[in-house]
C-alpha cells in the first residue's frame, strides 16, 4: 500500500504522529515526549500509528514531515556545549549591553538573562567593515589561527561570528570561517552574514549565537532521525517545519536550528490557513488555548502573516524584552498567559485578576485532584457545566467538582458575588484578556479585528473560543478536527518553503539597479537550490518577493509584498505605491515629500500546494443529543443539549446553547449561534440572533 | 460596581490606551520615540483625571502628560471645544518640561458632549531655537514656545500655527509627521472608547472614572499605610557639564494615618545659569515614580494613585525652575529626582530601593558637513551608564535608571551619518563592590569620518562625583568624557578637530552591602 505520508510532532509533553494513506485516511496517535531521546519517542509514535495502520516503512513513499521543539528545549535548558563569539576588536560586549533598553521602567528587581556566550569565551578579532561596506581592515590570519587553537584547547564545538557591518559585506566573517574550518574542521561555525543578515548588530549577533549554541545539539539530532529512517526502511529523507511556516531539508534545517524554534505553532497555524482556503475565507484569526498560555495568529489572503522578529526564552516574569531576540521570519503569533490552568484572584483593589500565574498542569487545577488549592480557568469551566466531571479525557480522569466550588465560591465571598456569578466572571475576564491581546495583535498590524473569524483548538480554545468570539465582534467560529494531534496534521498540508533576508540600504531616488539584481539573484539561487534539496522539481519553486521599507529618517521599518519580481518592470512608482499602501493600512497616513529607502530584501521561495486531504467519514444519519447538562451563561443558567462530536452527521445542524464533546476537548456553543457540521468534518458555529 | 464587570471596562480602557500607544509609537519620526520609547499616552475623564496611561514610555512623560491635562483644562474654556479640535501646548511650565515636548489633547465627544479626553507627549526632533543641549541663556534662546491652543479647529489644520512651526523648526517633515501621529493615534483612542460606550450601554464614563479613581486612591493609602510612619531624609549629589555640583535633599514625611508621603526639597540647589533646571511638573513626576517603586506592585497609575503623594521645593531652586530659566536639558538634573527619596527610604523598604545609579543618559547630538560639503546634523543619540545594585540582585550593566531608553544601534548610525564607532564595550569593574555590585558603565569611541572639524553637542554627568552604594556597599567609578584624550567639561556645544577620536566612559552604579571577605 504505497502513498503513505507520515508527520511527527515533538511537543514539550507529547509526541504526535499522523499517518495518512492515498485515499486521505488517517490514523492518529500520541505518546509522551521522551526527552533524554527524542527519536526514542518518534519511533514509538510512527510504530503505534503504523501498527493500526498496517504500514511498513516501505509504504511512507510520500513525504515524511517533522516539527520539533528540540531547539526551543536546548534553549530553555541550556543544553547547548560551549560557544564562543567572534565579534569585531572594541565590541565584544554585545550580547552584555544589549540594546541598553530597560523593559519595565516600573519595576524596581528587573533581570535580564544571562548571554548564551559569557565573555571569558568571546574574541576580539581586528577587523572593520565601514557602513557602505568597504573593508577598512581585513582580516590578520595569524590572529585568528591563535583563537581556533583556544578554541581547540578550551574544546569549542560551536562559533558564532558577528561583525559589525556584516550584513552589508561577508568578506571578513568569511575569511575567518574558511581560516577556522582549516584548522578545525569539525567545528560549526555560524556567520551573522548567513544566518541573519540584517542591520543593527546586537539582534544578528543575537539571532547568530541563538544559531550557534543550538546547531551542536539539533545536527547530530538530524543526522540520526535520517539515518535511523534509513536503516528502518524508509524510502525519503526527512523534511523538517520551520517557524516561518514551511518545510525544507534538514540539511539546511541542521545549519540554521534557529529557524526551527517555532516549529511545532507555525504548523498549528498552517491548519488554520489551510481551513481558510478550504471553506474560502480569506481573512480569519487562528485561537489555540492550552493549559498555561494562549496563541493568536492571523491569517490573512488564506496565508498566516510572518514576523522578522521574535523573542525566545523569556526569562523574567514571561515579560517581553526579558529574552533573547531573533531576527528570522516566523508565523507571526501572540502569546499570552491565559490557559485552563490560569489561576484566578482578587487583588488589593478589589478587582478580579486571572493568571498570569498558573497551576499548569501539575498541581493543576483544583477539580483535577492532585493538589491544587487554587481557583484556575477550568475550575471555572466546571463549575459553569461546560465540562462534564464524568467525562473528561473520555472518562479516564474524574473531575473534583465539589473542590472546584469550594474554592471558586471562596473567591467569590470576597467579591460579593454567589458562585455562578463568580466562575462566569472568571470565564469572561480570561476571555477579555484573550480579546485584548488579539486585538491589540491585528491593531498593531494595521488589521481589523472585529468581524474575522476565528478558529479554535488546543485543549480549552473550544470552551473559550465563542465567546472570544463574540468580544470581537466575530459572527464565525471553526472547530476542525483531528484537534488533538493538529500541529502534525498541518505538516502535511504544508508546502516546502523558505524565506531570506538581505539587508542592503538603497534610498530608492539613487537606486542601481543593477546591485539589486546581484542581490536578488543571489538570494534566488540559494533559496532555489534549498528547495531542491528537499526534494523539489527545479521548474516547480515560484519565489514572491518584498522588503522592509521605511521612509529615510524613520527607524522602524515596514515589510511590503510585492506582486511581481520588481525587476521585472523596474518601477519606481510603483515600488513606492505598494510601500504607501502598506504604511497608509498601518498607520492611516502617506507622506508625499519624504525620501523612501529599502533597508532589507525579502525573497520567498515556495514548492507547489500540497492537496491530499478529502471528505471526512461521517456518520449519515442525524445524531440525537446523549443527555442534557445544567450550564450557565451571561443570560442565566439553563439544561442545555449534550453531543458526542463523532456521532455528528454531515450537515447536522446544533442550536446553541449546545456542549459537543470529544475526547480531548468540549466544544461550547452560546446562545444565539448555531453550528453546523461541513463535508470535511469542520464543526462551524454562526451567529444567528 | 463589582470587582468583575469593573475588571472587564478597566482592562478595556488600558487595552485602548495601549493601542494607541503603540499606533504612536510606530508611526513616529522622532527616533527617541521609535526605538527608545520616549513617549506618554493617557486617557482623562471629563474634568482632565488621569484615568488610564499605557504602559510604556518614561516615568517623566508619564506623570507629566497627567499634570499636562489638567493645566490645560483649567487654563483653556472647555466651552469652546467643538469636534473636531485638538489641543497643542509644548509650555515648558504646562506640560513636561521643555519645548522639545509636545502635548497634544484631543476630546471624545459622545453623544453631544464631551465625556474623555486623549493626550500625549513626545519627544520631537526639533523645535527650533538652541537645539539639543544646555547652552542656551534663557527659555527663548531654546526654541519655539507654543502656548495652549488649537492645532486643528473642527477638524480643520490651523494654518497659521503650522505656518508658525513650519518656519521655526529646522526639521518641519518629521515634526509634522510626528504631530500627525499623535494625532491619528488619539483618534484611534477615542474611536475604541465610544465603541465600548455603545457595548455596554454607557452614557458617559463619569461613574467608572470615579470608582477606578477612587479605589485606586484607597489601595495607594492603603499601601503607605504599610510603612512605618516618620519623616526621613536622603540626598544626593553629582556633578554636571561645567562642573557645577547639584545637591538634592529630600524630607520623606510618610503620614501613617492620613496614608500620605509628602516629599521636600527644602535644602537642594538653586536655579543654574544653563538648560538644567527642572519645572515642578518633572520633578512631581520622578517623585511618585520613586515612591510607587517602593509600594505594592499592583498598583495602576492613575489620578487615584498619584493624588497620596504630594511634593515641594523651594520656589526657583533648580528643581522648580521659574521663568525664564533654561530647561532645555531637564533631564540631567530630572533623572536623578528619585535618589534622594531612594536615600531616604532604604532603611524602610530595603528589599525594593535601588543603590545610587549612574543617572541621566550621556545625550549626542552633532552637527557638521560631509566629504562632499553637504551638511548634517544627528538625530539625538544616548548610552547609558550602570545601575545601582538591589539588596538581593546585582545592578545591571550599561542600564539607565530611572529611564531606561535604548541607545541607537552603531550600525544605524553609522549607516544615517558619517561617523565612526572605534569601540564600545563595557569598562569592567567600574560598577561598585558590594555584596551585590553595582552595574558596569561602558567605554564608547567614535570619530567623524569628514575631514573637517564638526560640532558635538554632548551631556555628560557625573565625572567627578560617584554613585553611592548602600548599606556599605562601595561607590561606582566615575565618568569620563575624552575629545582627542583630553578631558573635556563643557555644557555648551563644542568643536571637534576633524581627526580627534570622542571617548565616552559612561559612570559605574553603586553596589548594595558590604563585600563579602
Amino acid at each position: 500500500m504505497p502513498g503513505h505520508a507520515l508527520a511527527v510532532d515533538i511537543g514539550g509533553t507529547f509526541t504526535d504522529v499522523v499517518l495518512r494513506d492515498s485515499h486521505g485516511r488517517c490514523w492518529v496517535d500520541k505518546t509522551l515526549t521522551t526527552h533524554n531521546d527524542l527519536l526514542e519517542g518518534f519511533f514509538a509514535a510512527v510504530d503505534l500509528a503504523m501498527g493500526k495502520a498496517g504500514a511498513t516503512p516501505a509504504d511512507v513513499d510520500d513525504v515524511v514531515v517533522h516539527a520539533t521543539t528540540i531547539v526551543t528545549n536546548a534553549l530553555i535548558e541550556r543544553k547547548g556545549p560551549p560557544t564562543a563569539l567572534l565579534v569585531t576588536e572594541g565590541f565584544g560586549d554585545v550580547l552584555y549591553i544589549r540594546d541598553e533598553h530597560r523593559y519595565d521602567m516600573y519595576d524596581p528587581l528587573i533581570e535580564f538573562p544571562d548571554p548564551l556566550v559569557p565573555r571569558e569565551r568571546t574574541f576580539g578579532i581586528a577587523e572593520r567593515v565601514l557602513a557602505d561596506g568597504s573593508i577598512e581592515a581585513g582580516i590578520d590570519d595569524a590572529q585568528v589561527a591563535a583563537v581556533a587553537a583556544k578554541l581547540k584547547s578550551a574544546e569549542i564545538s560551536s562559533v558564532a561570528v558577528c561583525f559589525l557591518n556584516a550584513y552589508k559585506q561577508p568578506a571578513n566573517e568569511q575569511r575567518v570561517r574558511d581560516i577556522l574550518l582549516a584548522e578545525l574542521p569539525d567545528l560549526y561555525v555560524s556567520l551573522s552574514s548567513d544566518v541573519a543578515p540584517q542591520m543593527r548588530e546586537y539582534l544578528r549577533a543575537s539571532t547568530t549565537v541563538v544559531n550557534a549554541f543550538t546547531q551542536p545539539i539539533t545536527r547530530p539530532y538530524l543526522t540520526a532521525l535520517r539515518e535511523t529512517l534509513q536503516s528502518r526502511g524508509f524510502p525519503n529523507e526527512p523534511l523538517i517545519m520551520l517557524s516561518n511556516g514551511g518545510i525544507i531539508g534538514a540539511d539546511i534545517a541542521g545549519r540554521f536550528p534557529v529557524r526551527m524554534i517555532e516549529s511545532g505553532p507555525a504548523a498549528g497555524a498552517l491548519v488554520a490557513s489551510f481551513y481558510a482556503e478550504k471553506l474560502g475565507i480569506d481573512d480569519l484569526m487562528s485561537f489555540d488555548m492550552g493549559g498555561t498560555t494562549a496563541k493568536a495568529c492571523i491569517i490573512q489572503n488564506r496565508t498566516p502573516l510572518v514576523a522578522g522578529l521574535f523573542e525566545v526564552d523569556r526569562q523574567y516574569r514571561f515579560k517581553p524584552g526579558s529574552g533573547f531576540p531573533v531576527t528570522i521570519p516566523s508565523i507571526d503569533m501572540i502569546e499570552i498567559g491565559a490557559g485552563g490552568g490560569s489561576i484566578a484572584r482578587v487583588d488589593s483593589l478589589g478587582l478580579m485578576k486571572v493568571g498570569p500565574d498558573s497551576a499548569g498542569s501539575e498541581p493543576g487545577p483544583v477539580c483535577y485532584g492532585r493538589g491544587g488549592d487554587r481557583p484556575t480557568v477550568t475550575d471555572a469551566d466546571l463549575i459553569l457545566g461546560y465540562l462534564d466531571p464524568s467525562n473528561f479525557l473520555g472518562g479516564d480522569m474524574a473531575l473534583d467538582l465539589e473542590g472546584a466550588k469550594a474554592v471558586v465560591g471562596e473567591l467569590g465571598q470576597s467579591l460579593k458575588t454567589n458562585l455562578d456569578e463568580t466562575a462566569l466572571g472568571v470565564f469572561q475576564v480570561v476571555g477579555e484578556q484573550m480579546a485584548a491581546a488579539a486585538r491589540a495583535h491585528a491593531t498593531d498590524r494595521g488589521i481589523d479585528p472585529r468581524g474575522l473569524p476565528v478558529l479554535a483548538f488546543g485543549g480549552a480554545g473550544p470552551v473559550h473560543a465563542n465567546y472570544v468570539a463574540e468580544l470581537l465582534e466575530s459572527d464565525t467560529v471553526i472547530f476542525p478536527p483531528l484537534a488533538s494531534v493538529l500541529s502534525a496534521f498541518g505538516t502535511l498540508v504544508t508546502p516546502a518553503r523558505l524565506d531570506l533576508v538581505r539587508g542592503a540600504l538603497i534610498r530608492m531616488d539613487q537606486i542601481d539597479w543593477d546591485l539589486v539584481d546581484g542581490i536578488l539573484d543571489e538570494i534566488e539561487a540559494e533559496a532555489r537550490s534549498a528547495l531542491v534539496d528537499a526534494g523539489i522539481d527545479r521548474d516547480a519553486v515560484r519565489f514572491s518577493f518584498g522588503a522592509d521599507m521605511r521612509y529615510v529618517g524613520q527607524a522602524n521599518e515596514v515589510t511590503v509584498d510585492f506582486a511581481a519580481d520588481p525587476r521585472e518592470s523596474r518601477d519606481m512608482d510603483d515600488v513606492r505605491r505598494i510601500f504607501e499602501d502598506a504604511y497608509d493600512q498601518l498607520y492611516g497616513l502617506r507622506l508625499k515629500d519624504m525620501k523612501v529607502e529599502i533597508v532589507s530584501w525579502r525573497v520567498t521561495a515556495v514548492g507547489p500546494p500540497v492537496d491530499r486531504q478529502r471528505d471526512a467519514d461521517l456518520p449519515a444519519t442525524v445524531a440525537a443529543a446523549k443527555g442534557v447538562r445544567r450550564a450557565v451563561f451571561k443570560s442565566g443558567a439553563v439544561d442545555v443539549p449534550v453531543f458526542d462530536r463523532p456521532d455528528l452527521a454531515e450537515n447536522q445542524q446544533v442550536p446553541g446553547p449546545a456542549i459537543i464533546e470529544e475526547r480531548e476537548t468540549t466544544i461550547i456553543i452560546l446562545p444565539g449561534w448555531t453550528a453546523t457540521v461541513d463535508s470535511l468534518g469542520c464543526i462551524v458555529a454562526r451567529r444567528t440572533a | 460596581m463589582d470587582g468583575i464587570r469593573l475588571e472587564i471596562l478597566w482592562s478595556n480602557l488600558i487595552s485602548i490606551v495601549s493601542e494607541q500607544a503603540r499606533a504612536l509609537q510606530r508611526i513616529a519620526f522622532s527616533p527617541v520615540v521609535r526605538e527608545a520609547g520616549d513617549l506618554a499616552v493617557g486617557m482623562f475623564d471629563a474634568e482632565g483625571r488621569m484615568v488610564a496611561q499605557a504602559v510604556t514610555g518614561t516615568p517623566g512623560h508619564i506623570n507629566s502628560l497627567a499634570a499636562a491635562a489638567r493645566n490645560i483644562l483649567a487654563k483653556y474654556p472647555t466651552e469652546n471645544l467643538v469636534d473636531g479640535d485638538v489641543l497643542i501646548v509644548n509650555d515648558p511650565w504646562i506640560s513636561a518640561g521643555h519645548f522639545f515636548d509636545i502635548t497634544i489633547l484631543t476630546p471624545l465627544f459622545y453623544k453631544g458632549r464631551i465625556i474623555a479626553y486623549f493626550g500625549s507627549t513626545i519627544h520631537h526632533t526639533d523645535i527650533g531655537g538652541y537645539g539639543v543641549g544646555a547652552g542656551a541663556r534663557d527659555v527663548h534662546e531654546e526654541g519655539l514656545w507654543i502656548p495652549i491652543t488649537k492645532l486643528y479647529e473642527a477638524g480643520e489644520p490651523n494654518e497659521t500655527l503650522h505656518d508658525i512651526i513650519r518656519h521655526n523648526v529646522r526639521t518641519p517633515d518629521a515634526v509634522f509627521g510626528d504631530l500627525a501621529a499623535q494625532v491619528s493615534s488619539a483618534r484611534i483612542g477615542a474611536d475604541r472608547l465610544a465603541g465600548l460606550c455603545d457595548r455596554n450601554g454607557l452614557d458617559d464614563i463619569a461613574d467608572l472614572a470615579e470608582e477606578i479613581i477612587q479605589r485606586s486612591e484607597d489601595a495607594t493609602r492603603q499601601s503607605i499605610r504599610e510603612l512605618p510612619g516618620g519623616v526621613y531624609f536622603g540626598e544626593c549629589q553629582f556633578d554636571i557639564p561645567g562642573g557645577a555640583v547639584i545637591d538634592l535633599k529630600a524630607k520623606v514625611t510618610v503620614d501613617h494615618d492620613a496614608g500620605e508621603v509628602l516629599i521636600d526639597f527644602d535644602g537642594s540647589s538653586g536655579a543654574s545659569p544653563h538648560g538644567i533646571n527642572v519645572v515642578m511638573n518633572y520633578t512631581h513626576a520622578y517623585s511618585t515614580f520613586a515612591i510607587r517603586s517602593t509600594l505594592n506592585p499592583d498598583l495602576p497609575n492613575n489620578f487615584g494613585s498619584l493624588a497620596p503623594i504630594k511634593v515641594s521645593a523651594p520656589k526657583g531652586c533648580i528643581i522648580n525652575a521659574e521663568y525664564p530659566s533654561p530647561v532645555n536639558a531637564r533631564h540631567v538634573v530630572g533623572m536623578y529626582v528619585p535618589f534622594p527619596i531612594l536615600d531616604a527610604l532604604k532603611d524602610i523598604v530595603p528589599g525594593r530601593v535601588i543603590a545610587d545609579s549612574s543617572g541621566a543618559v550621556w545625550t549626542m547630538q552633532i552637527q557638521g558637513r560631509d566629504r562632499e560639503g553637504v551638511s548634517f546634523t544627528s538625530s539625538m543619540f544616548n548610552y547609558s551608564g550602570g545601575m545601582g545594585a538591589r539588596r538581593d540582585k546585582s545592578g545591571p550593566a550599561a542600564t539607565c535608571y530611572p529611564t531606561g531608553v535604548a541607545a541607537v544601534p552603531v550600525e544605524v548610525l553609522e549607516a544615517s551619518i558619517p561617523i565612526q564607532f572605534t569601540e564600545k564595550q563595557l569598562n569592567l569593574g567600574s560598577g561598585g563592590d558590594g555584596a551585590q555590585k553595582g552595574g558596569d558603565g561602558q567605554r564608547i569611541g567614535f570619530k567623524m569620518r569628514t575631514g573637517k572639524p564638526w560640532l558635538l553637542n554632548a551631556i555628560p554627568s557625573r565625572l567627578n562625583i560617584a554613585a553611592r552604594g548602600f548599606m556599605g556597599g562601595e561607590a561606582g567609578a566615575t565618568g569620563r568624557f575624552l575629545v582627542g584624550g583630553k578631558p573635556v567639561s563643557e555644557a555648551r556645544k563644542i568643536e571637534v578637530a576633524a581627526e580627534d577620536v570622542v571617548t565616552l566612559e559612561t559612570p559605574g552604579g553603586g553596589g548594595f552591602g558590604e563585600t563579602p571577605q
